[in-house]
């Protein structure tokens, strides 16, 4: 029986073969000679009741049969293949010879004008004898088993041929067939599409079954509407777009992965048919979106019918796929750029640890050029802000490429984490951080930057960043506990973690302690991820709370006031001018002033100066120093004279006493010339 | 106030022996640069405040290191500050590294030279493995006598070092600044045989050193005491006999004896009492600090004049006998 699917593809032919036609073997009773007879009897309901019977005769003489004769040729392997003359007439144009045990294709003698030839369901291992034929348009060889396609050389009006569920290797042989229209080469072993470029009018090709493994060298087949691929082992199929007229493409059951390994489909724009099950790429997540997407002409998937809204949802998941896909790129970039920043940060801060020794001299002078030149620089960057990422993408590759050069820090936000890399980052806190941003901000963390340069932000950051409560040191040179101390002028510190790395204060046995101790009023709740505990602060309180009195209760008035600085000098002015400045009353006003400034007091004065500052304030006190030193020495100069002046008159004393009294005692002797002496100056005097 | 010595020394020198001028010098410079908040209040008080503090010690207080360094008293007081301050470090067992001493230190001066620390940790542990922890009454007791009398120990150094090098111990030495300790040692001699110096032959150098010295040095008796002990010694065996001679530390007056060193009621009294506020500083919100966490007030002690702690102690033999005289004349 001829498939039922060609019966709607094929021409003229198709249509008179719906008779089948039966072979009978009949054995001679000559016991020398094995006579094999067939019997032809016809199928379909048109034809019932009549009954061909051929005989053939398979390596003998030839025997009387009823309606068709086998003789034996010349060639002693070939039957011959008579039909009654009655036969003829009736069927001149097909031959059914279906499942007649043949081996080889017998010789078909007279003939000629046949069309339609059926040799299905046999043993043949050769096609031939039937160059004659040549008026013969379908010949069907289904279920035999050919090796290789040959001997159809002078059927030039063939225009189906069926060779399914053979052995063939390879297609060949098929140059004078231009007629074809339907090949159909399924169940069989063939491993390369070749040899069909010639077949302009082929319409119908299946290659199904078969041990195809890629699929090229489609051109040349420009009227082909079907190609059967299905259960073979393609990975990649390529050409497709060469074929013009191609309607429907079946890939089920092969070894198809990614999309991209068919994406020649996606520019065929006849293709409306595809199917795809079966494959490794029907069980991916993204299969159906993709292809309708990138198949927009496709009316139907796997042999179900796209509906519009299947094509809807399938762009808006391609869209959003590309956009995830474009996004997790760019986050890989920026990602990149950052490790790089950092990376360059680093070198910079060992160069400035003097940890690297040798310095390359172009190293040397990009090092000192940096600082200089800011406009070289490319500052800082900023992530994770949607808006102002979206210009980054084209000047990121450019950028990536300089980056090892001219980067020097790295700011960046990330939800609720501030992070800052490089001492030029501390420049970004004087930006106009939006309000919402900057609230969000519950971690800062300071890596490769100098504590000292970070003292003189933490007011800027009090104010920028109101709600960070968590704060992070990795390297930056925190060597005395006394640093501890610039941490009490912010508002709050929830948790405090310094990095081992770059940080010898961990060092200590005692930093927790002092760090509790110092920032008491932040009432802190971990150090370095552990939770602090009431014996912890009972600790730290035990070994510094001396320490604390000290430095608040015996510390004089001035000083007090000289360290804590302007802010406490204006409290305690008041406080003095309501007071009054009875020097008794140095208890209570001590005590008030205490009560006035804020925090723990009696911590305030432990402070911190940078080294920096604090040498620059004592050049300043030098020049006092100097003044006051002149200054004593005159008046010391001054006092030794007194004193000397005072020692001399203690010693010369007694004597000018004595003579004091002499003096006196001489003049008074003669009372009467002293009287007259003493009235004499009286008068004298007016 | 009239005793015949008194009369007996040139004015400068007299001031310079009591440091009187350092001093003078150093209220007004700090009177220049208060000048708004101390005229608030006059200047009799300041002065006053300032003398006081002197008096009592707490002067040193967050000074500079070169004011610090300045007079025996200021070092004698600082000693005392730092032992106050960190006696309860030592209480609690806690042995420290010399850089995390050095930091305590640098808590009270900011700018204390590491050298200095250096020097007195190479006393405790005999100039090895610096990186070693040590006791608090160890540290103490051995930065004393670095930091107390570190002109005299560099002589010491110059000294031992001619010594060993067996150079004549009568010439005249004149210790240059600070060359002394960094010499080379000399090429094996018959010195290097036996280790350190003959004691006596130190012991007479010694003598001559205090003799002419004009910075401060130990009692010369309780030196030669020390010394008599042993045949021979080295340097760092000198320094560490001199650091735990408890003489020399009552001589000093700075620091009470080893034995009592982590006793101090009074200060423990008011370490109780800021502990007794540490629950209400954990618990309560911070928006009310000033309340909870104010201590109750002791009252300063205004007219009290620092005194050391013990109470026999050796009135002559002092080259600052400066105490006793600041007693009587501040009331």
């Amino acid at each position: 029986m001829i498939p039922g699917k060609y019966r709607s593809v094929s021409g003229r032919a198709a249509n008179n073969v719906n008779c089948g036609l039966h072979l009978v073997i009949q054995t001679s009773s000559l016991p020398e000679k094995s006579k094999v007879e067939f019997k032809l009897n016809k199928e379909t309901p048109s034809f019932s009741g009549r009954l061909l019977q051929h005989d053939l005769e398979r390596n003998y003489s030839s025997r009387q049969g009823d309606h068709i004769t086998l003789a034996s040729s010349s060639m002693p392997s070939f039957p011959i293949l008579q039909r009654s003359s009655e036969e003829k007439i009736l069927y001149s144009d097909r031959l059914t010879l279906e499942r007649q045990k043949l081996t080889v294709c017998p010789i078909i003698d007279g003939e000629e004008h046949l069309r339609l030839l059926n040799f299905q369901h046999n043993f043949i291992t050769r096609i031939q004898n039937i160059s004659n034929l040549q008026r013969l348009i379908f010949l069907d060889l289904y279920d035999n088993q050919i090796e290789e396609i040959s001997g159809l050389s002078t059927l030039r009006s063939l225009r189906v041929l069926l060779l399914g569920k053979n052995r063939i290797k390879k297609i060949s042989n098929l140059e004078n067939l231009k007629s074809l229209d339907v090949l159909d080469l399924h169940g069989n072993q063939i491993t390369k599409i070749e040899n069909v470029s010639h077949l302009c009018d082929l319409r119908v090709l299946n290659l199904a079954r078969n041990l195809l493994s890629h699929v090229d060298n489609l051109n040349g087949l420009d009227s082909l509407t079907e190609l059967n691929l299905r259960h073979n082992q393609i990975t990649f199929v390529r050409d497709v777009d060469n074929l013009p007229c191609l309607q429907r493409l079946f890939l089920s059951f092969n070894n198809i992965s990614t999309f991209e390994s068919v994406c020649c489909l996606a520019d065929s724009s006849s293709l409306s048919d595809i199917t795809f099950d079966g494959n490794p790429i029907a069980q991916e997540s993204w299969y159906k979106h993709t292809v309708l997407q990138n198949m927009t002409q496709l009316r139907q998937l796997d042999m179900k019918r796209v509906t519009e809204e299947e094509r809807r949802m399938a762009s808006v998941v391609a869209k959003k796929e590309e956009e995830k896909k474009r996004e997790s790129h760019k986050q890989s970039l920026l990602k990149e750029k950052k490790r790089l920043t950092i990376n360059n940060v680093a070198r910079q801060w060992d160069l400035q640890q003097h940890r690297i020794s040798s310095i390359a001299p172009n190293q040397d002078g990009k090092v000192s050029d940096c600082p200089q030149d800011p406009s070289q620089l490319r500052g800082s960057t900023v992530s994770a802000f949607p808006e102002e990422t979206g210009s980054l993408d084209s000047g990121l590759t450019s950028a990536l490429q300089g980056l090892s050069v001219t980067d020097t820090h790295l700011v960046e936000v990330d939800g609720d984490t501030l992070s800052l890399y490089g001492s030029g980052a501390l420049e970004s806190l004087d930006r106009n951080w939006s309000v919402q941003t900057a609230g969000m901000v519950t971690t800062v963390s300071f890596t490769f930057i100098e504590f000292d340069e970070i003292v003189q932000v933490l007011p800027k950051l009090k104010i920028k960043f109101p709600n960070s409560l968590h704060l992070k040191f990795k390297e930056t040179n925190l060597v005395m506990l006394q640093q501890f101390n610039a941490l009490a002028q912010l508002r709050r510190v929830d948790q405090l973690t310094v990095d081992p790395q770059g940080n010898p204060v961990v060092n200590f046995t005692l930093w927790k302690y002092y760090v509790l101790f110092r920032l008491s009023h932040f009432s802190m709740q971990k150090i370095n991820g552990t939770e602090v505990t009431q014996n912890d602060m009972i600790m730290a309180e035990r070994l510094f709370g001396i320490l604390a009195h000290v430095a608040s209760s015996e510390l004089p008035q001035y000083r007090l006031i000289s360290i804590l600085g302007d802010a406490r000098k204006k409290q305690f002015r008041y406080l003095l001018e309501t007071k009054g400045k009875k020097p008794g009353l140095v208890n209570e006003e001590n005590s008030d002033s205490k009560r006035l400034v804020g925090e723990n007091t009696n911590r305030a004065t432990l402070n911190y100066t940078t080294r920096d500052f604090y040498n620059a304030r004592l050049e300043e006190i030098k020049e006092k120093k100097k003044f006051c030193k002149m200054y004593m020495e005159d008046l010391v100069k001054e006092a030794t004279e007194i004193n000397m002046k005072n020692e001399a008159l203690q010693k010369l004393w007694p004597q000018m006493f004595i003579e004091l009294v002499r003096d006196a005692v001489i003049e008074i002797r003669n009372k009467s010339s002293y009287m007259k002496l003493c009235l004499q100056q009286i008068t004298d005097q007016k | 106030m009239l005793s015949p010595e008194r009369l007996a020394l040139p004015d400068y020198e007299y001031l310079a022996q009591r440091h009187v001028l350092t001093y003078m010098e150093d209220a007004v410079c700090q009177l220049l640069e208060n000048k708004e908040d101390i005229s608030q209040y006059g200047i009799a008080r300041f002065f006053t405040e300032y003398f006081n503090s002197v008096c009592q010690g707490t002067h040193i207080l967050f000074r500079e290191f070169s004011f610090i360094q300045a007079t025996p008293h200021n070092r004698a007081s600082f000693l005392r500050a730092f032992w106050k301050c960190f006696r309860t470090v030592g209480k609690n067992g806690d042995l420290l590294t010399m850089r995390e001493y050095h930091c305590l230190l640098q808590l009270l001066c900011p700018d204390f030279p590491l050298e200095l620390t250096q020097k007195a940790a190479r006393i405790v542990l005999m100039d090895d493995a610096m990186d070693c922890l040590m006791s608090f009454s160890d540290f103490l007791f051995a930065f004393q006598i670095q930091f107390y009398y570190s002109e005299f120990l560099e002589s010491v150094a110059a000294i031992y070092q001619d010594l060993l090098a067996g150079k004549n111990p009568n010439t005249v030495i004149v210790p240059t600044s600070s060359s002394g300790q960094h010499r080379q040692r000399p090429p094996l001699g018959e010195a290097s045989m036996l280790e350190g110096v003959e004691a006596s032959l130190f012991s007479q150098c010694l003598e001559n050193l205090c003799d002419r010295h004009k910075y401060s040095c130990p009692p010369p008796a309780l030196v030669k005491e020390v010394l008599s002990n042993v045949q021979r010694l080295t340097f760092y065996g000198f320094l560490v006999a001199l650091s735990k001679h408890h003489g020399i530390n009552q001589a000093l007056g700075a620091l009470p004896d080893k034995g009592d060193l982590m006793h101090d009621p009074a200060m423990d009294e008011e370490l109780e009492r800021l502990l007794a506020q540490v629950p209400g500083l954990v618990n309560s919100a911070p928006a009310n600090p000033e309340a909870s966490c104010l201590p109750s007030r002791t009252p300063p002690r205004v007219g009290s004049p620092w005194r050391p702690l013990h109470h026999a102690r050796k009135v002559d033999a002092e080259s600052d006998g400066s105490t006793e005289e600041t007693d009587e004349s501040e009331t």
